[in-house]
């Protein structure tokens, strides 16, 4: 080993021992209770592929998987939609306040998660302010708010929004507004110069934002255990039962290790899309 | 000048204090128009507002004899230039120069003719395929000046093109340009602070300074007739006489100048007694060998050799200095001589000074 190599793993050391022990460790667990077997509270090391088998042919299994993927886009969908004209009128014209503006979009992260969910139901729920303002006025209170996945979305949104506007602002940093107005003197209307111009150089910064929302919201269960009611579990209420009450953890480990592919694949799919970095406009500018 | 093409009316604009047009009038045909004008003097305020990037407070800008004042830019079917090129980085140079023609709805078969006949004229055939950061920046400013033409646009504004280019290829594309603009007939509004550059290029000029256009005409009117102290002592290399005013008839004025009697084209208003600054552009100024009578005496400090002709400092009284070009005589290469210097009366431009 040269000096220089030597110097690199020295400096890389703690970040590896870091991964290795927090990341690594457990994940391999993980996948090993994921092939055993649970008895009366028990773990069994018999291997077996039985855990996949359930949760491939017992319908409920992929069910929940189902509507969390679609929770999961759908948030995110909203997300990017949402986030980006926030990030964007702050990254031009935010001026000297831009860093502040943006650490305010993610001032609900300073009350905890319990709090900002506790919050969301003052405002959602039946004795919520939206409900409570309609039903004084007369007017019937909207069901479609109350413990349903669409508070869990709005839920969810609201909690992973900061990223998203994050990750969009960051890239924005980087981003040539002159290119813009270049686009609109060659003849582009304000969309069309958005969708040719800043989009394309800005792909990489909100794939990075999507994966930050994306994931996060296909394992969540806090959420709709608050918001969502009776009927409003997603994957991560049921993968979250296997280790409680059920105790089947080595089932609970298998829906894991599915949550953790699809996330892999996830990432894997991005970096494919995005991966072109000539057409990312992220290591050059045309000056 | 042709019928005129852009029209601009009474244009203001303000930011905040700082008056960055103050009410413009100007008409450019199909010509070489360039407006020349140090830093900071509203040049690029001038091009943003014809191009539609900004909304003047007052006034009008026409073309093609439309109010297109509150229009938005990409309405307006003009072509624009960048300093800093300011191509489209994910896209190929091909994607980038027809890109205006895309906007406009060109179908296929309409790009790929014009991106041919384009590529063809601002010699760029064979780099098609490449990404801006694969170009060098003559390359660079070709790209930026065949996406500005391939659409054929009604005026062509170039916001000094040639500025973050070596000299070598700065005087390459000075001609270059020049020749675009004379076979596409498209009038071409170009921006510098460089004099060489729109005394090179252009039909016609204008001065501009602290957002005012002062004065306007074709290049060697301007040079050689200027209405303005600052327009005569910013173009050329002027040599700078300030004195008080002893005499004035037939349009010439007669300036004492430690002891000399200057003799200058008054202008401005001048009067006897007042106060005059007169400029001398160096190429006006003959040179003698030796003291003579009725020219101004002084001793050769320093000659300098350039080819087909040489810049001589020339040391006056009052500790003043002035350069003379001319062409180069080996009896001249001698510094310490003594010299002295004239100039007939039609080539000083006096002023009154303070002005
Ligand atoms: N967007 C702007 N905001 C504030 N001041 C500006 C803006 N654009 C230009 N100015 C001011 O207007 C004046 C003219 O600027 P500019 O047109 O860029 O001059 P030039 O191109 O001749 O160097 C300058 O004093 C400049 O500071
Ligand atoms: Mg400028």
């Amino acid at each position: 080993m040269d000096v220089r190599t030597r110097r690199l793993l020295f400096l890389a050391a703690p970040g590896l021992a870091f991964l290795f022990v927090f990341l690594f460790l457990p994940l391999v667990s993980v996948v090993v209770y994921s092939f055993w077997r649970t008895a009366s509270y028990e773990m069994i090391a018999e291997w077996n592929v039985d855990n996949y088998v359930t949760l491939l042919t017992e319908g409920t299994y992929l069910t929940f998987l189902w509507r969390s993927l679609v929770m999961a886009t759908v948030v995110t969908a909203v997300s990017v939609v949402y986030a980006w004209p926030v990030a964007y009128l702050i990254a031009k014209h935010g001026g000297r306040y831009k860093l502040i503006l943006v650490l305010l979009t993610a001032a609900p992260f300073l009350t905890g998660e319990i709090l900002r969910i506790t919050a969301l139901q003052q405002i959602l729920g039946p004795i919520g302010v939206i409900n409570m303002g309609l039903t004084s006025f007369g007017i019937a209170p909207v069901e479609a708010l109350m413990y349903s996945s669409t508070a869990t979305g709005i839920g969810l949104s609201y909690l992973w929004m900061p990223f998203m506007v994050l990750a969009v602002y960051l890239s924005l940093l980087n981003f040539d507004f002159e290119l813009m107005e270049v686009a609109k003197v060659n003849g582009a209307r304000p969309l069309r110069a958005f969708i040719e111009i800043a989009w394309p150089l800005n792909r990489a910064g909100t794939a990075i934002g999507c994966v930050l929302v994306f994931i996060p919201t296909l394992g969540s269960s806090v959420t709709s255990q608050f918001l969502g009611g009776p009927n409003g579990a997603l994957y991560g209420n049921i993968l979250a039962h296997q280790f409680g009450a059920t105790g089947t953890w080595a089932l609970g480990s298998a829906m894991g290790v599915v949550l953790f592919g699809l996330s892999a694949l996830l990432i894997a799919l991005v970096v494919r899309v995005v991966g072109d970095f000539r057409r990312s406009g992220l290591t050059m500018s045309g000056r | 000048m042709t019928e005129a093409v852009l029209r601009l009316e009474g244009v203001t604009k303000r930011f905040g204090t700082v008056v960055a047009a103050d009410s413009v009038d100007i008409e450019i045909g199909r010509e070489f128009f360039s407006l020349l004008g140090p830093s900071g003097s509203g040049k690029t305020t001038m091009l943003r507002i014809i191009a539609g990037l900004e909304v003047p407070d007052l006034g009008n800008v026409r073309i093609e004899g439309r109010d297109v004042t509150r229009q938005p830019p990409y309405r307006r079917g003009v072509g624009m230039v960048f300093q800093d090129f300011l191509l489209f980085p994910h896209k190929t140079v091909a994607e980038n120069i027809v890109f205006p023609l895309r906007m406009q709805g060109v179908p296929p078969a309409g790009r790929a003719e014009a991106l041919g006949w384009i590529t063809d004229l601002v010699h760029l055939k064979g780099l098609e395929g490449r990404f801006p950061h694969q170009l060098s920046g003559g390359q660079k400013q070709r790209v930026a000046l065949a996406r500005g033409l391939v659409s054929r646009p009604k005026l062509l504004l170039l916001d000094e093109p040639l500025a973050n280019l070596d000299r070598e290829l700065r005087k390459e594309m000075e001609v270059e340009i020049r020749r675009f603009q004379l076979e596409l007939k498209i009038p071409f509004v170009y921006v510098t602070h460089n004099q060489e550059e729109a005394l090179t290029m252009s039909d016609r000029m204008a001065i501009m300074r602290d957002g005012r256009i002062l004065q306007v005409g074709g290049k060697l009117d301007l040079y050689h007739h200027p209405d303005l102290a600052f327009v005569a002592g910013f173009l050329g290399a002027p040599n700078v006489f300030e004195g008080k005013v002893t005499g004035l008839a037939d349009g010439l004025a007669i300036i004492d100048w430690q002891g000399y009697p200057l003799q200058a084209r008054a202008k401005g208003g001048l009067a006897v007694g007042q106060r005059a600054v007169c400029f001398v552009k160096s190429e006006k100024i003959e040179l003698f060998a030796g003291t003579g009578q009725g020219r101004v005496d002084g001793v050769l400090r320093d000659a300098i050799f350039k080819g087909q002709y040489a810049d001589y400092l020339v040391h006056l009284a009052g500790a003043r200095e002035v350069t003379v070009s001319g062409p180069p005589r080996a009896e001249l290469f001698a510094p310490g001589r003594p010299v002295s210097l004239s100039w007939s009366a039609e080539d000083g431009d006096a002023f009154p000074a303070g002005g």
